[in-house]
């Protein structure tokens, strides 16, 4: 049962969340964006997009922004009956997902694959929008998965 | 959620079942299994992923770690994902050299 002070409780905790950008806080990421997305009613596949998404851009910051330093990541989120946005921002040098993804090569054997690059191919094509700014020395990061959004790499037939 | 990961050998094929999520935190005793499994020198490694509920490109880097471990003969079989799962191995072309199988 859901009670008011849980109600309230979620309302607070699930807006804003500011973490050390470390791979430990990558679990408190996804608690709070599976949050946002049952708030939102994000069916099952809208929710995988949406997590995996957030989890390999803030994996990548993690691991590739800071490079291994200290650094924090903050996520905004908002949910409503149309969808679910998530902001990503940190300082880390300045770095645009969409000019650092790295789509799959079919002549490159797996082993020479950058997989990193990869990651970040994942997120792009599992929101429906994407946008990127660096303003005051941060990155920031716009992802929107819609409740009726179109899976955009459909399963093969 | 943690994963966890089990090591069996049935015949000529090493079993590694896996169960929970798949990230860059757990990816690690994922890859401490591969190392293992290579080792056993088995014509097919098999990799139960049914109870994998999700999967994140560390996983992914994984399986390309199987494939560079073991010998070219060796046939890598993942069994049992998740739609979303399978998606992910075949938006990165893996389907190519690992096969993907519901059985």
């Amino acid at each position: 049962m859901t009670t008011v002070t849980d109600m309230v409780e979620r309302a607070r905790t699930s807006r804003v969340l500011d973490v050390p950008a470390t791979v430990a806080a990558l679990g408190s990421i996804a608690s709070f964006v599976l949050r946002l997305a049952g708030a939102a009613g994000l069916d099952k596949g809208a929710t995988y997009r949406l997590r995996l998404a957030v989890d390999e851009l803030a994996t990548n910051v993690v691991m590739h922004g800071y490079r291994g330093g200290d650094g924090r990541i903050t996520v905004r989120g908002r949910s409503g009956p149309g969808g679910v946005q998530i902001v990503i921002e940190d300082s880390a040098p300045p770095f645009d997902p969409v000019e650092g993804r790295l789509p799959p090569a079919p002549g490159v054997p797996p082993q020479d694959r950058r997989i990193g690059g990869l990651g970040i191919h994942l997120a792009l094509t599992s929101v429906d929008e994407f946008g990127y700014a660096h303003r005051d020395g941060r990155n920031i990061s716009t992802l929107t998965v819609k409740a009726e959004g179109t899976d955009r790499c459909p399963p093969r037939p | 959620m943690p994963l966890s990961v089990s090591l069996s050998i049935e015949g000529d094929t090493t079993v590694i079942e896996l169960t929970g999520e798949l990230d860059a935190k757990t990816a690690p005793d994922f890859h401490r299994t591969i190392e293992k499994a290579a080792g056993h020198g088995t014509h097919t490694v098999e990799i139960r992923m049914a109870g994998v509920g999700y999967m994140a490109s560390a996983g992914l880097r994984s399986l390309v770690f199987a494939q560079q471990k073991v010998a070219n003969d060796v046939t890598i079989k993942v069994v049992g994902a998740i739609e979303p799962v399978s998606r992910t191995i075949r938006t990165a072309g893996l389907d190519r050299s690992i096969v993907l199988s519901d059985e």
